[in-house]
């Protein structure tokens, strides 16, 4: 398994090199080995979440299970030390391996590089072997990312991501690519120096003994049995929030964003949205929820109320919009804060829910940034006032953007709902039992909720005005075919995510049971000082996080 | 008891079947024979529902037990949705001084079962629904033929049977709320299948979009319920036959007669509940607030106006308040807020109706009307008012079904046309369609012995009952009660308004009929004939409905049965007859025999500006629109415009101030070595000033 998770991860990298050396020859040529690549990379990530997804569930208080609780922990784990002072006082591994938490986004970051593949099919033939071989370049940073099991080695791979999209969206954008992609660059990249800033005082903080290691796991054991303090701790969590708030992005720091995706090539789109926004949650959740517990839980309610000031003005603002990619860029903003929203309510619900919906978001956005993609090579226009009756030409185009409509504003039976439902449960329960905040949290949830009711009107909105109506089409040039519906290809494109989307809506317990014992191993630290600190008043909840111990979905019925 | 479970599977399944194959197969296959599988499956799920009926009724005969007590469920489960064990703890009421909490406190897992149940309540609903639908499909085989997409017509109409079968045999709020939602999207794309007709997207997105204002509440009640009751379950979870989990509406709670058992649940936050789910019920049932996205949905196809905003999606809401009864009788304050917003929805929207010109949206504000009725009979939270509300439930389906049908066959004939200005006198053009449409505005006037009347009367009996019952809500019960007969009147009234300007009078055909203005084809007049004779008799179920809903596991609280039975009310009885017979002359005298009334009346009412207002919906959608979408609009661009220059603009000042910096830095790199030369001088002598002195 070791094995393959290097090659799904470097697989991308040989293809982009592959690519490289291959500018000479036509886009149809580039692109076809760009698929293969990137198919063969999908089988592999497909072949090791099923594997995953094998493994024993970890009983729990059972001594005998501890083999199987690590093999969840470290899935397919690597690990190459890869710098090592003389003295081996400070060591940097290249180490890598799956868990629950890092799992479903590894698996969906390859799918969506298949369907980036699809749908830049015909779009991209300016330069088409630069462009893969920088798309499969992403898909390597990303897939890196989520499978880092090293401090730094986990900051190269977020950094790295960066370079890619960069040029992705400078060159193949439209017309104020430049401005955007090194906006995008700055504003991201400004965040992410403090991040690693912060990153390096983790590692120095929990290697007091004099050794200085970077390895996740070992950091965390060395910080559960000697804490930092709660001052560092707030610090540093003010680093890492710097470049992952503005990676979510969390409200006031999304302005990179709309500009980013507006001009970014579809490809661009659908990864930006569908994958690296998550690396923002994924950083909270990975360290600063077990690392920081005493600044996590000083600074949630701070990161509560920007998340839902997101979530309603990311809806009011997307419904303001003329341009579809920018109202769906809006429309992720919301969607994130939804995340976040969870991912801090700090109780199981909402976290399993908030991470649910991480995977959601990036099916339904990527979806609809595909689809936005698909209209524009039809018309040219992103403009929703150029556009109207599509239903009557393209009915297929339109069935997928209402399944995709309908998957993100949480329908149930598709997935958006799941995890919508959950996190906000979560965050209700984390409102009427919030002790003296209670008022405050409870405000929050009320006003998270709300925002269900601005996303189906921004959304509907646009499909009724864009899909509905008597058909309007804008000028066609001459000697322009009549506009077709879906091809093949792009209905090929389509249907893995639609398919997806119902699977986590019909059974996303099967989704969250795999994420469970990881989430709550992350989340313990946490859970444990919130209850800690909530104020004087006996418990009256206590959430099971003192439980170490990943569990067992108990059956009692 | 499992060929129970067999028949419980296969009514949701079977119109799932349906709309999986009719959207494989209808557009290259199928064709104009798309509507197949939906009847054939509907018409399956129809006997699966009556065998199913059939097996509880029997089922709790057997029980026998003394007293009127026994009830009757069965669930089982399907799948496991979602699980997140110990997903929170509660502290036990006694735990107040233990230091460690987790040693008295209890944990609760949320566990959402995919879990079907069957009880008389959900039994009544399966066959009523999907009854209605079996004829509806056979309607629109006539009603929808040629129509460019008649196979998406018949999927959504199989999506739509499948998830209200669902909605009423599900035993979990969080599922409840799933299908829900569902039977809203399905409502959203019918009522947009000619999505072409601006008029009919916009009508769709306004239903989707006041739908979820209503679930806003619904889904926060189920907080609500999760974070107080520890389950969302309906019923007990039993291990080994000890009742780990009590449900919401669980044997353990039914016996004890209310919450006790659960320590968080107190009178107050039972009543938030109450109130939150009300609100979702509002939204689905088109109750006052949440009313106006209905008469515009009447913009879809007829079939599905009769079917989904009419016979069975509306009464959902009416279903969810039915069920949640052992809640609403623990919260003691909010049934009377059912009851007031019932009894003033139903004399609202009876006011409304009295001046539309548009057939069915007459229809539809009745329909509103008569929802409020069922909403006040259930706010009486006694077992007479719920069943007498639930009964008007099922009778309403039937014979305001026979009326959209109606409605439906006349716009079929008048190629399109459905105001009533611009056509009359049609009875002797469709002599099917006037019979069955009187029989069916007989028993929406409340005529003895059409369906409306026995059903109306159990309603108003309760009312009654409440209105001489606990002092304390008396007095508010006397007033709905008399609200409740205006309504009545104004039933009646607008009712035959609507039947005598159609088919009476000077034969009047619109030009847009052509010259084939005909009676329906045989496929639309026999479902409106079967329909028109269960108008008619199936009041005559009453007694028998009322023995057989009374075992419903919710129903069965002794708390809610009345200290002693009484016979039949005559005076309520006499009151209606009487109420409906002035309707019914009212409206006869004014367009039979002197149309000159008519518009002397019309001119004093304008005067008084009642007509302006009854003729203008009162204004609702305006006053939405000025106090809530248009602030939120202008609100939207304000933001929006904020976020450019704001937000954006303090990133952007950021950005500026290190190349400003660097701009003003800048003249000084001119290239002159000189000038470097001699920087470096005063530089060195300021550093040796400062390190001298």
């Amino acid at each position: 398994m070791s094995t393959l998770l290097l090659i799904t991860i470097f697989l991308p990298a040989v293809g982009a090199a592959f690519l490289a050396a291959m500018t000479e020859a036509g886009h149809k040529v580039v692109r076809g080995v760009a698929l293969t690549f990137s198919l063969g990379t999908l089988i592999a990530a497909g072949y090791l979440t099923w594997q995953y997804t094998e493994l024993p569930m970890a009983a729990a208080e059972d001594a005998s299970s501890t083999a199987t609780a690590s093999e969840r922990e470290n899935f397919a784990g690597v690990d190459y030390p890869w710098f090592e002072s003389e003295d081996s006082k400070v060591s940097i591994h290249f180490s890598l391996g799956l868990d629950g938490l890092g799992l479903w986004m590894f698996a969906l970051s390859a799918l969506l590089v298949v369907v980036c593949v699809l749908v830049s099919w015909e779009a991209i033939r300016d330069r088409a072997a630069g462009f893969y071989s920088l798309l499969l370049l992403l898909e390597m940073g990303m897939l890196g990312v989520f499978a880092a099991r090293d401090l730094l080695l986990f900051y190269v791979f977020f950094e790295f991501t960066l370079f890619p999209l960069f040029f992705l969206i400078g060159v193949w954008g439209s017309e104020e690519r430049r401005y955007a992609a090194i906006k995008f660059f700055l504003f991201t990249f400004a965040g992410s120096v403090l991040t690693l800033l912060g990153l390096i005082t983790i590692a120095i903080a929990s290697s007091a003994s004099g050794e200085l290691t970077f390895s996740i796991p070992q950091i965390m054991a060395n910080l559960k049995a000697a804490p930092m303090s709660a001052e560092l701790q707030f610090w540093v969590f003010l680093a890492l929030f710097a470049g992952f708030a503005v990676k979510v992005p969390l409200f006031p720091f999304h302005t990179w964003l709309p500009l980013a995706h507006v001009q970014a090539p579809t490809a661009g789109s659908v990864l930006l949205a569908g994958v690296m926004l998550k690396m923002g949650t994924y950083g909270f959740v990975r360290f600063s929820l077990p690392m920081l517990p005493d600044a996590t839980v000083t600074c949630m309610p701070w990161i509560l109320w920007l998340s839902v000031i997101g979530i309603i003005y990311g809806a009011l603002v997307a419904l303001a919009q003329r341009d579809i990619k920018r109202l769906i860029a809006y429309s992720s903003v919301s969607h994130l804060g939804f995340c976040m929203l969870g991912i801090f309510a700090l109780n199981r619900l909402g976290l399993e829910g908030g991470v649910l919906q991480m995977v959601n978001h990036g099916i339904s956005t990527g979806g609809l940034f595909a689809i936005v993609g698909m209209i524009y090579e039809r018309y040219h226009t992103r403009q929703i006032a150029e556009l109207g009756g599509l239903a009557k030409r393209t009915p297929w185009l339109a069935f997928f953007m209402l399944v995709m409509t309908f998957s993100s504003i949480g329908l149930p039976g598709l997935n958006g709902f799941a995890g919508e439902f959950l996190l906000l449960t979560g965050m209700f329960q984390r409102g009427w039992y919030g002790g003296a905040s209670s008022a405050e949290f409870l405000t929050i949830a009320v006003l998270a909720v709300s925002g269900v009711v601005f996303g189906a009107w921004y959304m509907l909105s646009l499909v009724r005005r864009v899909f509905f109506g008597p058909l309007k089409e804008p000028m066609l040039h001459d000697g322009e075919p009549e506009v077709k519906d879906l091809s093949v290809r792009e209905i090929a494109s389509l249907t893995p995510l639609a398919v997806c989307a119902v699977l986590i809506g019909l059974f996303p317990g099967f989704f969250l049971d795999q994420m469970r014992g990881t989430l709550n191993d992350l989340s313990a630290p946490a859970m444990a000082k919130y209850e800690a600190h909530r104020d004087g008043e006996a418990p009256e909840v206590v959430q099971a996080a003192s439980n170490m111990q990943s569990q067992p979905l108990i059956e009692r019925q | 008891m499992s060929s129970l479970h067999t028949w419980m599977l296969l009514i949701p399944a079977l119109p799932l079947f349906a709309a999986i194959v009719t959207v494989a197969l209808g557009p290259k296959f199928l064709k104009s024979k798309s509507h197949l599988p939906t009847v054939v499956c509907l018409a399956g799920s129809f006997v699966c529902s009556a065998i199913l009926l059939w097996q509880v009724y029997s089922n709790c005969d057997d029980d026998g037990v003394p007293g009127g007590l026994s009830s009757f469920e069965e669930f089982f489960d399907v799948w496991t949705w979602a699980a997140v064990p110990d997903a929170m703890t509660q502290a036990s009421p006694e735990a107040g001084a233990a230091q460690d909490g987790s040693a008295n406190s209890s944990s609760f897992d949320f566990v959402i079962n995919v879990t079907l149940r069957t009880d008389p309540l959900s039994a009544i609903m399966l066959t009523m629904v999907t009854f209605v639908a079996t004829l509806v499909a056979m309607y629109s085989i006539g009603y929808m033929h040629d129509e460019p997409g008649y196979w998406r017509f018949f999927t959504y109409v199989s999506l739509f049977v499948f998830s209200m079968t669902m909605l009423v045999s599900v035993s979990n709020f969080a599922l409840l709320y799933v299908f829900w939602e569902a039977v809203g999207v399905c409502s959203y794309l019918l009522i947009g299948f000619w999505y072409k007709k601006p008029e009919a997207s916009a009508a769709g997105m306004k239903a989707f979009l006041v739908n979820r204002v209503g679930d806003f509440g619904f889904a926060i009640g189920i907080f609500l319920i999760w974070t107080t009751l520890g389950t969302l379950n309906f019923h007990d979870i039993e291990v080994d036959g000890v009742v780990t989990q009590p449900g919401v509406f669980g044997d353990q709670v039914i016996r004890d007669g209310g919450y006790q058992s659960f320590p968080a649940a107190t009178t107050g936050v039972l009543t938030a509940i109450c109130l939150l789910l009300f609100v979702g019920a509002c939204g689905k049932s088109a109750q006052w607030p949440l009313h106006v996205w209905l008469p515009d949905a009447m913009e879809g196809p007829t079939p599905v106006s009769a079917l989904i905003h009419a016979a069975t999606m509306v009464t959902a809401g009416v279903y969810m308040v039915a069920r949640c009864t052992p809640l609403f009788v623990a919260s003691g304050t909010a049934p009377v807020v059912v009851a007031c917003i019932g009894a003033f929805t139903a004399i609202m929207a009876g006011f409304i109706a009295i001046t539309q010109t548009d057939l069915k949206r007459i229809l539809a504000y009745s329909t509103v009307s008569q929802l409020g009725y069922m909403f006040l009979a259930l706010g009486t939270a006694s077992l007479a008012g719920v069943v007498g509300g639930m009964f008007h439930l099922f009778t309403h389906a039937f014979f305001k079904a026979c009326l959209f049908l109606g409605a439906g066959s006349v716009m079929h004939a008048m190629g399109g046309v459905i105001d009533i200005r611009h056509f009359g006198g049609l009875r002797k053009l469709m002599p099917v369609t006037h019979i069955t449409f009187l029989l069916g505005c007989l028993a929406l006037a409340g005529v003895v012995p059409f369906a409306g009347f026995w059903s109306k009367d159990l309603v108003l009996s309760a009312v009654y009952d409440a209105s001489h019952g606990d002092p304390a809500t008396a007095t508010t019960f006397t007033v709905l009660y008399w609200v409740a007969w205006t309504a009545a009147l104004f039933t009646a009234f607008y009712t035959f308004r609507a039947f005598f300007r159609t088919f009476y009078g000077e034969e009047k055909i619109p030009e847009e009929a052509g010259h084939h203005a005909h009676e329906s084809p045989k496929t639309m007049t026999i479902p409106l004939m079967v329909l028109g004779f269960l108008a008619l008799a199936i009041g005559a179920s009453e007694h028998w409905f009322v023995e057989f809903l009374g075992h419903t596991p919710s129903l069965s609280m002794e708390r809610i049965r009345p200290a002693e039975e009484h016979g039949f009310n005559w005076t309520v009885a006499i009151t209606g007859s009487v109420v409906a017979v002035l309707g019914i002359g009212a409206a006869a005298f004014m367009y039979l025999r002197s149309p000159g009334t008519v518009s002397s009346l019309t001119s004093t009412m304008k005067a008084a500006w009642l007509y302006q207002l009854s003729y203008g919906k009162l204004f609702f959608d305006q006053l939405y629109n000025i106090f809530i979408v248009w602030p939120l609009r202008i609100l939207a661009h304000i933001l929006y415009v904020l976020d450019i220059l704001l937000v954006d603009g303090l990133v952007n000042l950021c950005g500026w101030i290190p190349r400003t910096f660097g701009a003003v830095l800048r003249p000084m790199q001119i290239g002159l070595v000189q000038f470097y030369a001699l920087a470096m001088v005063l530089g060195l002598l300021v550093l040796i000033g400062i390190l001298l002195r």
